[in-house]
């Protein structure tokens, strides 16, 4: 009995609370997964049942420790288990961590999680694999609450791979979509490469330190007295897993075609959980990067660069998902750039808001796109706000919060980086509020053309109608949190020392209000009207639009590249095939003597002297090497 | 000057043979021309190993030859047979022709 | 002179009296009762056989465990905890290939088959016992030829016998090469224990002063180079891999491998400790680790490169063992306690889910009508337990945690950094092998595609007999096992002390 009272706990008062709260809040949504693999299969009730139960229990107990902790400033530290030890140098744990940033990790990643969970129940409503789809996602939410709760770098990057395999099996997870296979392949190889310099990252710094462990690290860093080239090569190296799994540039690529996967996941983990387990990552070991001006440069000026980038490839997309992929990505190039500039308080806070209304933008997509029966070109809907009203003015809260529009959360957040950004950097602060003005006209248009204007495809706006209860339930749900979670201002607060920005400068926050108002104003101007087009801007913009249209021509010279490299590849093979193998038949026996005997084959056709030349050469060679040395 | 035979004087005749082994693996097309030459390679480590154990007076070598002709018997039946169920099939035992497996 | 004490000879090697004895039973077997019977009885019969016997085998084993540290016949022999331990992996290995050949099309010649592979199973043992240069001779071409035989057995294919010939003729040049160079290294030494020549090693002041011990090293590690298949000695392997019947090529790919890598370590660790030069970036000096690192940067770039444009399954997983031993070599390289500890669990993780891909591959072809790619199209829907553990084994072999593969190259790495980690000696290596298992991934993941999305011709279901799902199941589990909870293995690994370990600077 003993084991059981501790396994859930004697107290469920706020006095002490057994640190299997934490055990539990990771492994029930894993319990679920096995479950409904292993049991539940033919059952689809029962499997959702299952898997949307395992994220409320843990969202209550997540809810739970952060209540505790923000109260009463409760705050455990769970012992780590021993996973393994290997002589004196390797130790690696399995440990728990449980600091403000995690719970508020926590918090954010189960909430929106729920309501997601509950919504593909409508969304996914019907599809044959649906006991699978919620399996993956149990394992997904697993794998991502392992990343929060690491307490050492072997651990999170064991989660970060499992994260990156189950995106995988979600993204590819309409099999009868070749292209969404390709997006899984896509998007699992791109991360790759982010993590193969983090994980040369993670043996570098532990090639010195000796230790994984976050915390004993953090303590050890000073004392080691590494040289300033290697801590910024280690902070930069393990940025790039960062860079791959957040989807900076260069590594962007696979993020706007992993949004082939049912637009739940997409939901998830494009927009509010996976693809920010960089910027969290980030900020977790924000005491390795910190000492670094180099990698903060370095971490500065590539969030920057994909911010406004991706912004501008927004305003050139006609599928509604698409567009907010690469706001997604914009956003995220905000918050990196916010660690980059010193602040990972702001960057979280960001996180967190960003969370809430991507993930109900996603949603709103998904209603309208359900609502239209599978179509996704924003170019064949218009004057939906009267056939889907909830859909619209969540869909719209989500628009405002996002483009920083006061009193809703993403103005708090995004004010916060911004008002940093002047403070270090005022080339990266125009790039910011460049980007600021794209966010509100690209949204803009994104709303006048899908929910305005005339209908361009009648037998698909009639049909249209709002979507279920479960579906909707969830978007008011997220809605009302887009829009009070920058009120509490303690939240930036809680996370560490509040930074030093002059709070007083109402000027700056007067004029950065106006930025959203007229990137707005800019769109209505263009796209607020019957029968809206791009006609007006292709012509402003001339060849800047062809640019952006092709995103930058990244996918077709990674294409290339690709092409170029695996067509050399199979040359060389080839080549090397046929020499060595066919030519000198099996008796190849390295590339060396096969040449020479090649050679030598060609020299003559008697074979005398052939075997002259060639004996002559290894006697040489052996009578040199054996005797006469 | 001494015309006695040294350790040296057996080493660059097994190296010899050795490269004279290789060399026939390399050049020679039928398959049982190169397995000769592959039994010439084993017979010169044969004769190192013999004139090691001769000037060194130690007998582990000649040990490891009795051995290796032993082998080298178990590796005859094998490789002839080997050889021997490719040429039913084939009609042919030039390596030149194994090319049936190709990228 | 003392009498040879055979009664201990025999019970030091139980086990591998009772395979042999196992294997004859097997030949009059078939010989004698089950001829004329349907092939399927005959393969079950046998075959069922073998298992009782491999399984028999590890009673002696069993009770060996735990005791001190026993030499047998003047130290050519060895037992100990280690040794035990992967006599016992080997077993394992043995168990599962028979298993995929009982569900395989051998041919007529049942008995023979299971008795030759047998054989090979007490080859590889002995060879995991053998600390003396005759004993490692001989072992290790039992086991050659034994694998030669398997790999000529589809009879009526005519790429089983061209991959038996070209497998043959490498072997037998590898075998030239490792004779003519262990025979330098008794010259030199005058020794052929293990122990015996590190000794004498260190009397001799080194290569530089030795140019015959230098040949010596050079061509046993060609040898051997041969026999693990690394650039640029690995000609033979695509083509035997994809020629020879898969459970034999499974059975090349991982039994033989880790034997061949065992005694390799031993031969290096023990005999050749004092010759161990430098492989650090900038700071190269002859010796070993120099050769094993020039090989493992070739093995991992061209057996990678080369398994991306691959159209055969089994010719794809033989590049890819290349690549393999090509990592393992880094753990060879980092000479060190902790890079052998890795490279023994390196290559457990390894043979596991090689052995485990191939026994797919053996299922799956034999019903889809062939190993290519595109028999394997849309196979998740007509086999999905099946599709579902190669996803397992190439996702470990590509280093995805939580799986065993990933653990196993985390370790392989962790080991060389480690090494002069001050001067980032061996970094240039790691940087090397994590790239390149990113680009692996790439392969495997064209494999999964045809798993998984590309939809076949055929749809009809597969079915696949219930004890090879389970055999390949609980590899599966093993798999994930030594990824998720290393732990025992590890520290089984780490406490042995052994003699592997002695003769290194640290």
């Amino acid at each position: 009995m003993n084991h059981l009272i501790y396994l859930y706990g004697t107290d469920w008062g706020m006095g002490q609370f057994p640190i299997c709260s934490v055990w539990m809040i990771l492994f029930t949504p894993l319990v679920a997964a096995a479950l409904i693999t292993l049991l539940t299969g033919r059952q689809k009730g029962l499997s959702a049942a299952l898997s949307i139960g395992a994220i409320l229990i843990s969202f209550a107990l997540s809810l739970r420790l952060f209540l505790l902790f923000a109260l009463k400033g409760i705050q455990h530290h769970p012992h780590p288990i021993q996973w393994l030890v290997v002589g004196n140098t390797v130790r690696i744990n399995f440990g728990m961590t449980t600091d403000a940033l995690a719970l508020l990790m926590l918090l954010v990643v189960t909430g929106v999680g729920s309501a997601i969970h509950i919504y593909s129940l409508g969304y996914m409503k019907g599809d044959p694999g649906f006991s699978r789809f919620f399996a993956c996602m149990s394992l997904f939410t697993f794998s991502m609450l392992g990343i929060v709760i690491s307490s050492n770098f072997i651990q999170i990057f064991i989660f970060w791979e499992l994260v990156g395999v189950s995106s995988y099996l979600l993204i590819g997870y309409w099999f009868e979509r070749p292209s969404a296979a390709d997006a899984g392949n896509k998007a699992f190889l791109t991360t790759r490469i982010g993590d193969v310099g983090m994980m040369l990252g993670i043996l570098l710094l532990w090639s010195h330190a000796h230790t994984f462990e976050f915390t004993e690290l953090k303590a050890k860093l000073p004392t080691l007295g590494l040289p300033v080239g290697t801590l910024a090569l280690i902070g930069a190296l393990i940025f790039a897993g960062a860079v791959g799994k957040s989807a900076q540039v260069p590594l962007h690529v696979w993020l706007p075609d992993a949004m082939e996967g049912p637009t739940p996941v997409s939901a998830l983990i494009h927009a509010a959980t996976m693809v920010a387990a960089g910027v969290y990552m980030l900020c977790r070991i924000s005491w390795l990067i910190l000492p670094s001006q180099t990698a903060l440069w370095l971490i500065a000026w590539i969030g920057a660069i994909t911010a406004l980038m991706a912004a501008t490839i927004a305003i050139a997309q006609n599928d509604i998902k698409r567009i907010l992929a690469y706001s997604t990505l914009s956003q995220l190039g905000y918050m990196v750039m916010a660690v980059g500039l010193g602040g990972p308080t702001q960057a979280m806070f960001h996180l967190t808001t960003h969370a809430f209304f991507k993930a109900l933008l996603f949603l709103g997509a998904g209603s309208v796109i359900i609502a239209l029966h599978h179509e996704q070109d924003i170019w064949k809907m218009g004057g939906l706000w009267k056939k889907t009203p909830i859909t619209f003015w969540t869909f719209l809260i989500g628009t405002l919060a996002l483009a920083g529009v006061p009193p809703l959360s993403g103005f708090y957040s995004k004010d916060e980086i911004l008002l940093l950004a002047i403070e270090r950097n005022p080339m990266l602060f125009v790039m910011a509020v460049a980007t600021a003005f794209l966010t509100a006209y690209y949204m803009g248009r994104e709303v006048f053309v899908v929910f305005f204007g005339k209908p361009r495809d009648y037998h698909a706006y009639d049909h249209a109608q709002e979507s279920p209860w479960v579906m909707t339930l969830p978007l008011i749900f997220l809605a009302a949190l887009s829009i009070v979670a920058g009120w509490y201002s303690k939240v930036p607060d809680f996370l560490g020392p509040p930074h030093e920005a002059q709070r007083h400068s109402s000027l700056l926050t007067g004029g950065l209000i106006l930025v959203p108002l007229f990137g707005f104003l800019v769109a209505a101007k263009i796209y607020w009207k019957a029968e809206p087009s791009d006609a007006p801007v292709k012509v402003a913009l001339g060849n800047l639009w062809t640019l952006v249209e092709n995103k930058y021509y990244f996918d077709e010279l990674y294409h290339w590249i690709i092409q170029y490299v695996q067509g050399t590849i199979a040359i060389v093979c080839d080549v090397f095939d046929r020499w060595i193998l066919q030519r000198l038949g099996i008796g190849g026996l390295s590339v060396g003597t096969g040449l020479l005997g090649r050679t030598v084959r060609l020299l003559q056709t008697g074979s005398i002297s052939g075997y002259a030349f060639l004996i002559g050469l290894g006697v040489t060679v052996i009578i040199y090497y054996a005797v006469v040395r | 000057m001494t015309s006695a035979i040294t350790l040296n004087d057996y080493l660059i005749v097994s190296g010899l043979l050795f490269a004279l082994g290789i060399a026939g693996v390399i050049i020679r097309r039928n398959a049982l021309v190169i397995y000769m030459a592959l039994e010439m390679n084993l017979n010169a480590a044969n004769l190192a190993l013999i004139a090691f154990s001769k000037f060194n007076k130690l007998v582990e070598g000649q040990i490891l030859v009795f051995f290796v002709i032993a082998i080298a018997a178990a590796e005859v039946a094998v490789g002839l047979a080997i050889i021997v169920a490719l040429y039913r099939r084939k009609q042919t035992i030039s390596v030149d022709q194994l090319t049936t497996m190709r990228l | 002179m003392t009498p040879v004490p055979y009664f201990d000879v025999l019970k030091g090697l139980g086990a591998e009296v009772i395979l042999t004895l196992t294997a004859l039973v097997a030949l009059t077997l078939d010989l004698a009762s089950v001829r004329r019977a349907e092939m399927s009885v005959r393969s079950r019969t046998i075959g069922t056989t073998a298992v009782v016997g491999l399984l028999a085998s590890t009673l002696p084993l069993w009770q060996q465990l735990n005791g001190p540290r026993m030499v047998l016949l003047g130290g050519t022999l060895a037992m100990d905890d280690l040794i035990i331990f992967f006599k016992l992996v080997i077993v394992a290995l043995a168990v599962i290939t028979v298993l995929i050949s009982m569900d395989f099309d051998v041919g007529r010649h049942v008995g023979e088959y299971y008795a030759v592979l047998l054989f090979g199973a007490v080859g590889m043992m002995l060879l995991i016992s053998a600390e003396e240069l005759i004993t490692i001779f001989v072992a290790l071409e039992l086991t050659s030829v034994s694998l030669y035989i398997l790999t000529a057995f589809h009879k009526g294919e005519l790429r089983s016998q061209e991959a038996a010939v070209k497998y043959f003729m490498f072997g037998a040049i590898s075998s030239a090469f490792l004779l003519f160079g262990l025979s330098y290294v008794f010259g030199v030494t005058g020794a052929t224990g293990l122990q015996a020549i590190q000794d004498a090693v260190k009397n001799t002041g080194g290569l530089a002063m030795s140019p015959l011990l230098a040949t010596g090293l050079l061509f046993t590690i060609v040898g051997f180079g041969f026999k693990v298949a690394v650039v640029p000695f690995h000609l033979w392997a695509p083509d035997a891999y994809e020629g020879a019947p898969t459970p034999v090529t499974a059975y090349i790919a991982t039994g033989s491998k880790v034997a061949s890598f065992f005694i390799l370590l031993k031969v290096l660790f023990i005999g050749f400790a004092g010759l161990q030069g430098s492989a650090f970036w900038g700071n190269f000096a002859s010796g070993w680790t120099m050769l094993l690192a020039v090989t493992a940067t070739l093995s991992m770039i061209l057996g990678n490169c080369a398994a991306i444009v691959q159209h055969n399954v089994k010719r794809l997983l033989a590049y890819s063992s290349i690549a393999q031993a090509g990592y393992i070599f880094i753990g060879l390289v980092a000479a060190t306690k902790m890079g052998a500890n890795s490279v023994l669990f390196y290559i457990i993780v390894y043979a596991l889910a090689n052995l485990g891909a191939f026994g797919v591959v053996a299922a799956l072809s034999s019903r889809a009508g062939g190993d290519e790619m595109q028999n394997f199209d849309g196979m998740a829907r007509r086999a999905p337990f099946l599709s579902l553990l190669m996803l397992i084994f190439v996702l470990s072999l590509a280093g995805i945690p939580p799986l065993g593969g990933f653990f196993g190259k985390f370790y392989l790495f962790a080991s060389a950094v480690q090494r002069d980690a001050q001067h980032f000696g061996l970094l240039w290596l790691v940087i090397l092998g994590i790239v390149m298992s990113a680009v692996s991934l790439y392969y495997y993941l064209i494999l999964l595609k045809h798993i998984y999305v590309i939809d076949g011709s055929d749809q009809s279901p597969i079915i696949t007999p219930t004890y090879l799902n389970v055999a390949l199941g609980l590899v599966a589990l093993a798999v994930v096992a030594l990824g998720v909870y290393p732990k025992p293995i590890l520290e089984l690994l780490n406490n042995f002390s052994y003699s592997v370990i002695a003769g290194l600077v640290r």
